[in-house]
This record gives C-alpha cells, structure tokens and sequence, in this order.
C-alpha cells in the first residue's frame, strides 16, 4: 500500500499537466501583486465584485513584497542545488567549496557596476548596467573555475572535497584581505533597485531554465559520459572519454550559472562583503538540499530544496536560536538515514510513473512490467 | 625458438609492437625488458603463470600504467606517453580481469557508455545516443545472450554475465585491437564457444585482431596463431601452441617440476 | 633588527608553533589511518578544548596547563561516546557520507557553543603570559609558546609510545593495517575503534587547550584548524607522528614567513598558506609527500 501511495506521490509530482499548472501559478502570482497596487489606487469601487476583491487584497495581502522575495530565495536555492548536482550529483566530485562562485558572481558583478571603493579601479570595467555584469559575473566565475578546477579536478574523492572547501576559505581570505578592491571589512554597496517583481521574474526563468538545461544534459552523451566518471573515472577513460575535458567542461557550465545566480543576488541583497558572499553554508545548503532530493536526479534539488526551505519558514523560523543545530542534525539524519534521498524513496521498484497507468494498475491484479532506468 | 609467420605477415608491419618494455613497482620487476609485435588480423595467445606480469602488460598498452623504459607503438605511433583515451580512439579496446562494468547504470546504459567516442568535440556529444548505437548493443547484447537483462543494474549480473558485459563493452566501439584478459573464466562452455566463433569471425571476415590472455590451454590453441608466454615479467618463450606447449622452460615454469 | 635577525626571529616562532600544529593533526590523521574516516569535524573538537580550558581558567581560575587534567578524560569520553552513536555507523559507507555526517557534527557543535558563549572571541591568560621571555642573544622565546611547544612534544611521545609499545597500541595498529585479520585474531574491533576515536579526541582537545592561551578562539574557528589539519596529513601521511611533527613545523614555517615578509596578507596567513601548501601536495604527489597516503583510486 505505501508502495501505492508513493507511486501515486510520483506521478502528480511529474505529471505534465500538474507542472505545467504549478508554472502557471507561479507566473500569475505577481499579479495580485499589481492588482493589490491598483486597488489602493483608486478612489472609490465602482463594483460589488471589485469591491470584495479589492478589500480581500488591500486587507488580506496575499502577495507581497515579502512573499515575492521568500519565493525568489527559494528559486534561487533550487538554482544552486541543481548548479551544484551538476558537478556533485553527475559526476560525482562532491564540491565542498561552490559557494566560491556564487561569492566571485556577487563580486564581479558589483565591481562591474561600479562600487568599488578603488580610485584607481579601471573605468572600462565600471557603472555597467545591470545585465552584462551579471553576464559578465558568469564569466568570471567560469575563468576561475577553468584555473582552479584544472588543478584540484586531478584530485579524487575526498581530496577533491576538502581542496573545494579550502579554495572557498582562502578565496574568502584572500578577497577580504585585498581591501582597497572588496572594500574589506565595510564590503561593497551596490546601486539600490528594489523591484521585487522583477528579481522574482528572472530567478523563476532562471530556474525553468537551468532545471530544464540540466534535464538536456543528463539525456545527451555528454551527460552519460560525467555519470561513467562518477561511476568509475578510470574505466571511462579507458574507454575512450576524455574525463579530463568533460569534467572541466562541466564544472565551468557549473560556476558559470552559479556566478550568474550570484551576480543576481548581490544586486538584489544591495550589499555584499567576503563574509555573506562566501558563506559556507551557501555550499552546505547546495550539498543538502540535493542530497535530500536524491543526488544526481533532475527533480531532486528543486524537491529537496523545497521541502527544506519550508522546513526552515514553518518549523524552526519560532526556534531562531537553535536553528543553526537543527540544520546540522538535520544534515546527519537525511545522510544517515535517506542517503538516496526523496527520489530514491520514491523510484525504489516503482511500478510505473505516468498516472495513467498507475490508475489502471489498481484495476488489474498483477503489476506491469516496466523497464527500470538509472 | 623459431617464430613462424604466414608468408602475409612478413612483409606487414606490425600493428602493436614493444621494444624493450619495463614495469616496476618498486623492487618488483612485473615487466623486464620485454618485446612483442601482433600483426593485423592475427590472434595472438599470452600465458604465463599467475603474477607473471600479463595483466600488467594490458595495463601499459591501454595507458593505465605507465612503462618505465621501452616503447610501445600502436598503428606506427608510439602510445606510451598518449593519455588512455586516445589509444582508445586510435581502435584499443580492452576487457578488465576484476571487472570494471558500471555497477549502477543498467546493461543498456554501460554499452551505450562504450560507444565510439573517437575524437569528438564536445559539442558532437551533446545530443542523445544514436539510433544506430543503440542497435548495434541491443544486437551485441543479444549475441552475449544478455538481451533478457538490458535494463537490469549491471552490479547485480552474476561474475560470468558481468564477463560477457566486459566483452560486449570491448567490441562496442569496433576496435582493431581488442585486448582480452581471462575472458573466457567463468563462462558457461556453450556460450565459450559461441565467443570462440565470435572471435574468429571477427578477426576472419573482419580483420580484427586479439591479443587474448587465458589460462585454458584448450581455448588458446583453438584460436590462436601465435602463443607469447611471459614468466616472471620476462618473454619466456614465444611460437605456435604446439610449440610453446611443449617448450622444457614452458612446462618448468607451469609446473615446477 | 635587521634581516637575518628577523629571518631567525621568524623561523623560531614558526619552529615553536610547529608543534602545536603537529599535536593537532594527530587526532585528524591517526582516526583517518585506522577507520578511513575524514572528520570534518576535528576543528570543532579542538575549539571545544579550547573553550573548556578558557571555561575553567576564567570561571574557576584555573591555571589553562592544568585543564588538561579535565580535558583529557572529558573529552576522551566524549569521543568514546560519539564513535559508538554516530561514526560506528559510517565507517564502512562511501567517504561522502562521512565527510557530510562529521561537517553536521560539526555544525551542531560550533552552534551550541556559540549559543552558550556567544561568538566573542577569547583568550586564556597563563602565568606565563607576556611578561615571562626567555632571551639569549637577542632573540626572544616566549615561555608560553615554548611551553606548549614541550606540551606538545610530550603529547606526541606518548602516544608514539603507546601505539608502538602497548598491547592496546597494537591492536589499533593491526586494525588500522586489516580489519579482518585483526577480528580473527580476537580483537574486538569496535571496542578498538571506540578507543581509538576517544583517545584521538582527547589529544585533539588538549592540543585546542594548548592554543588556547596563544589566540583568540571563537565558536567558528574550526574549519580553518581542519584545513591545517588536512594539510598536514597530506604532508606527512596518515598515522605518521614523526611526520605530523615535521609536516606541522613545515607549516608554520611557511605561515610565519609569509606573515612577516608579505606585509597585506594579515591573518588570513594561515588559511592561505595551508591552502597552497594542501593543493600543491595533493597535486604533485596524490601519495602524500613523505608517502603513506592511500591512492586516491583506492579510498572511495
Ligand atoms: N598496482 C600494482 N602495484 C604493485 N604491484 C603490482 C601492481 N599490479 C601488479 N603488481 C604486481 O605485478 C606482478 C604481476 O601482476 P599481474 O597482475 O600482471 O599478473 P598476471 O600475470 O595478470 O597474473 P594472473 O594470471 O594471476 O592474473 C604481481 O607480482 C603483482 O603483485
Ligand atoms: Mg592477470
């Protein structure tokens, strides 16, 4: 029977159709966003209906500046777990140091735009606007990546690991120590732009975007060519895939996204130093988040992330101190005890996906033959 | 020790060819100075008894391990300092003694992952497996009488299907030099000697060529022109099967006596 | 002082802080060499030494060298206990489920001190502290850092002595070669594991008590210690006491000269140096400088 009823989780999760709806929503929620804004507008009602609906959203506000920005802290997670499965979850070298892009974004795009507190900072790379810096934020962590992964990419398991962790710490270091270009201890201030609409907007194509990009990756060779790494690096190798280039490849597309997003939160948050930008738990938050979902899934970072960010908002927002040790129990027991994570719960020997077949399936005794996939 | 060669092969140029060929680990010589050349279209034997260095030999040819003097050519290139993917692109392809399948992708998914990937850029592999690879595995499959497993996770084959996988593996990208090490251990008779055939066609009709590791005499001089027998990490003798079976030293080094 | 005088100056006090780092990775290396696990969570332990002996020297006044006295059973039973709950169930899984599991320990652990001593930065205060220099010809020796410097040396023989002369000692040292070997012979594994993590995190919490009086600790500094400790281990192998010693004094070798002749780099030194010393080792020699680390194909 629970096998039944995780089946039936599945399907709606992945059925087209309850996707498709989902996307809707969240395409439409602004709306009452602006439709609140023109209520308060006007003078008087001119209509029944116009008059409830106005008094439900002016007295009620569903939708608001906070809402919208809770919504875009959650994109942006899910962003970042599906960057980091990339590398973590596919081929299998578990970055303990991501957050190092998502810093270098935040940086490159703030210095693009113009705050730095430098004289001599050079005017050809100043007062961008906002979106080729943030492009240009996705290069820059690309090109540290390509340098930094070149080297710490010979490393396997483990050394791998903490080599990322120790790259995330000295890049941290090292950017709070140059000064006259991070702005130190006092960081950077960016041009303040407070449209939560619109960051709300670009994090949500954002994620339709890279979810469906990752979706691409994992069906083309290349993508089954980063699992034969994660499986067995040697014996792909031997077998004629040049794991060295598609490793790199992989981890640039990686840092590069994750620059982009980082780009995006720094004009967003308005501020940024070493401390927020390169914050390890950003990486901890990425490594759990799939983790929960199940690694080197599509749907799991963007389901884990989810479960885990209502999690934080309804369970222990009321304990606020003590949700630092929360997180980190949390963290041993999905290891200990979901190690495949929510997808893995949910794929274990499943009969079927579609709904479809699985309403007819209860009709029928025995169980339909199904192909098992990775 | 006289080496016969068809009146073919003489006026061939090698295809694999050492020279002078050392491993080491550490003290331990696995390799000593060893030459070899296998010539296109032949079926080459390599005995030796256990720890002998054959393996080793594999290790080197495929780039696993790196050689500590001589050089090694393949197709007139010399390969030992060339990066394992490439003399896999150059047409090596080999099977592994402890098995190196994918354990948790499924059969299908482990011959698809063995295709011929030769030298395409990235971009080439952005797309899904070709229509055609897929054919040629569920065909090779189905040859290794594997087709009932193709989508079964390759880590629960039992030790001979797991086998029968590696070698489904080798031939999946169509090389001209399939290295196969103990292929045939663990393998039920009938289906030793559908490979036997198997071999032989390819290598008849389609001019490949084997270099085949095995400790059962009996598939090695059905099949084999040519015998090559290390012992202790240096050639010990080299000839037909017959030749080589009845070699003093051979015999000595087997069994001891 | 001119340059060589600041030159020796400089290798003195990065001698003197080599063997404290060497102590501290002890714990790090010989938990790795004997259950294959990387605990992420070493710096936590060490802080949690540390705070234990700024605890008792603040609170009840003691003198910080004698905590060790309390610190050394505490923690051993602390980590005794942590084994049997928690990394008896890891040691045989995938490194990756080790390295998450011990970097939650350690965030448990920072945040419930930081809960209860907030994250003010803090030091302990010797007798030794400050006024107490040991001077010949010029050069300075502090007494404290020499102190510990003895401590610290001490700290090693013993556990030297006791892994390659105790019967205990050899034990661990079979498991660490073959676990199943060790069974066969009637070592009861578990018992030597829990031991061995107890005894591992004892010594790592006294080497926290060491620092101690020598800079400020902090709830976070954890995973900078972790790092060094990593650093040192790739240097010096796993299990290896001569080379930890060697490894340690390599590093602040290392630290202490690029604190004093690159001006900008400040405090971050240390990070950054055990950093780039991690990276290049790892990367010209995977098998760990001095050796005796496992291939990195072999460990999965
Ligand atoms: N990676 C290695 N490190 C150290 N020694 C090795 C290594 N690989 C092989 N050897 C040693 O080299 C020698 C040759 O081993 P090899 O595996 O080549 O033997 P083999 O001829 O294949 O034996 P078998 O018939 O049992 O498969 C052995 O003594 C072995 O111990
Ligand atoms: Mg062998």
């Amino acid at each position: 029977m629970g096998r039944k009823i995780l089946d039936l989780i599945r399907a709606i999760i992945f059925n087209r159709w309850v996707l498709a709806a989902i996307v809707v929503l969240l395409f439409l929620m602004p709306s009452l966003f602006y439709a609140r804004e023109w209520c308060q507008e006007l003078d008087a009602f001119t209509s029944p209906l116009q008059d409830s609906v106005c008094t439900y959203l002016i007295e009620e506000k569903p939708v608001t500046n906070a809402v919208l920005l809770n919504f875009t802290q959650l994109f942006i997670l899910i962003i970042l777990a599906s960057n980091w499965n990339l590398t973590g979850g596919f081929t299998g070298y578990i970055d303990f140091g991501h957050a190092v892009f998502f810093g270098l974004g935040g940086f490159a795009t703030a210095l693009l735009m113009g705050s730095s507190r430098w004289e001599d900072w050079p005017a050809l790379f100043s007062d961008w606007s906002f979106w080729p810096a943030m492009l240009g934020a996705g290069i820059v962590a690309a090109i540290f990546a390509l340098l930094i992964g070149s080297f710490t990419l010979r490393l396997k398991g483990p050394y791998f690991s903490i080599a990322m962790l120790g790259t995330l710490v000295a890049t941290r270091e090292i950017v709070r120590a140059s000064s006259n270009i991070s702005g130190g201890g006092l960081g950077l201030s960016l041009p303040v732009y407070l449209n939560r609409p619109m960051f709300y907007y670009l994090s949500l194509v954002m994620l339709l975007f890279v979810v469906n990009f990752v979706r691409w990756i994992r069906s083309t060779e290349f993508g089954s060519s980063l699992v034969a790494i994660r499986e067995d690096e040697v014996g792909a190798e031997m077998r004629g895939i040049n794991t060295t280039l598609n490793k790199i490849t992989v981890f640039c597309i990686s840092a590069f996204l994750t620059g982009l997003v980082g780009g995006m939160w720094a004009y967003m948050n308005t501020f940024l130093d070493a401390d927020i930008a390169f914050n390890q738990n950003r990486t901890i938050d990425m490594v759990m988040m799939t983790m929960l979902g199940g690694l080197g899934t599509v749907a799991g970072p963007v389901i884990g992330s989810t479960i885990l960010y209502w999690l934080r908002d309804v369970l222990w927002a009321n304990f606020l101190l003590f949700h630092q040790i929360f997180e980190g129990i949390l963290l041993i027991i999905i290891v200990l005890f979901v190690p495949e994570g929510i997808m893995g719960l949910l794929d274990k020997d499943s009969s079927g996906t579609s709904l479809n077949r699985i309403v007819k399936g209860w009709f029928k005794k025995e169980p339909e033959e199904h192909p098992r996939t990775s | 020790m006289t080496t016969e060669m068809t009146s073919n092969q003489k006026d061939q140029s090698p295809l694999l060819e050492g020279r002078g060929v050392s491993k080491y680990f550490g003290g331990l010589a696995a390799l000593h100075n060893v030459d070899f050349a296998i010539y296109p279209g032949e079926i080459m034997g390599l005995i030796g008894p256990n720890g002998s260095g054959k393996t080793t030999l594999f290790d080197c040819l495929s780039r696993v391990q790196q050689i500590n003097t001589g050089e090694i050519h393949f197709k007139g290139q010399e390969i030992s300092k060339k990066k394992p993917f490439q003399v896999a692109h150059m047409g090596l392809a080999r099977t592994f003694q402890v098995f190196r399948v994918y354990r948790k992708l499924t059969v299908l998914e482990n011959m698809l992952l063995s295709r011929q990937w030769r030298n395409e850029s990235i971009f080439r592999q952005l797309r899904p497996s070709h229509p055609d690879t897929d054919q040629r595995a569920r065909e090779l499959l189905e040859f290794l009488t594997l087709d009932h497993l193709t989508y079964e996770q390759a880590g629960n084959l039992s030790g001979g299907q797991q086998r029968l996988l590696e070698i489904g593996m080798a031939l999946m990208p169509d090389p001209e030099l399939i290295l196969l090490d103990e292929a045939a251990s663990g393998v039920n008779p009938v289906l030793i000697n559908t490979i036997k055939d198997r071999i032989l066609h390819l290598s008849n009709e389609q001019g490949k060529t084997f270099l085949l590791i095995e400790h059962n005499m009996e598939f090695i001089g059905d099949l084999c022109s040519r015998v090559f027998v290390l012992n202790f990490g240096e050639k010990l003798a080299e000839g037909t099967p017959e030749d080589v079976m009845t070699n003093e030293d051979v015999i000595e080094a087997y069994f001891g006596s | 002082m001119d340059f060589s005088d600041l030159l020796i100056q400089t290798l003195i006090n990065g001698i003197l802080i080599g063997g404290l780092y060497g102590v501290m990775t002890l714990g790090f290396s010989v938990i790795w060499g004997v259950m294959g696990v990387i605990n992420l969570a070493h710096g936590e332990f060490l802080m949690l030494g540390a705070y234990m002996a700024w605890v008792l020297n603040k609170q009840q006044g003691w003198e910080p060298f004698l905590t060790l006295l309390v610190i050394l059973p505490v923690m051993f039973l602390l980590g005794y206990v942590i084994q049997i709950v928690l990394i008896n169930r890891i040691i045989e899984k995938p490194h990756l489920i080790a390295l998450l599991v011990t970097y939650g320990l350690a965030i448990v652990m920072a945040s419930t001190v930081k809960l209860i001593y907030t994250a003010n930065p803090r030091i302990t205060t010797t007798q030794f502290s400050g006024y107490w220099e040991f001077d010949f010809g010029g050069f300075v020796l502090p007494v404290t850092k020499t102190l510990v410097l003895i401590a610290a040396l001490l700290m090693m023989f013993g556990l030297y002595f006791f892994l390659n002369r105790t019967r205990f000692g050899k034990s661990i040292r079979a498991a660490a070669q073959n676990k199943e070997a060790a069974r066969m012979v009637g070592i009861e594994i578990n018992k030597v594991y829990a031991a061995t993590f107890g005894i591992c995190i004892a010594l790592t919490g006294a080497a926290g008590m060491l620092l101690s009086p020598l800079g400020s600790i902090h709830p976070f500094m954890g995973a900078a210690w972790t790092l060094k400790a990593f650093a040192i281990t790739a240097m010096a192998g796993l299990g290896n006491i001569p080379g930890a010693l060697l490894g340690g004094m390599m590093l602040g070798l290392v630290e202490n000269l690029l604190a004093t002749f690159v001006p900008t780099v400040g405090s971050s030194v240390g990070i950054i140096s055990s950093f780039a010393l991690l990276v290049i080792v790892l990367v010209t020699r995977p098998q760990g400088l001095f050796g005796g680390l496992k291939a990195p194909q072999e460990i999965r």
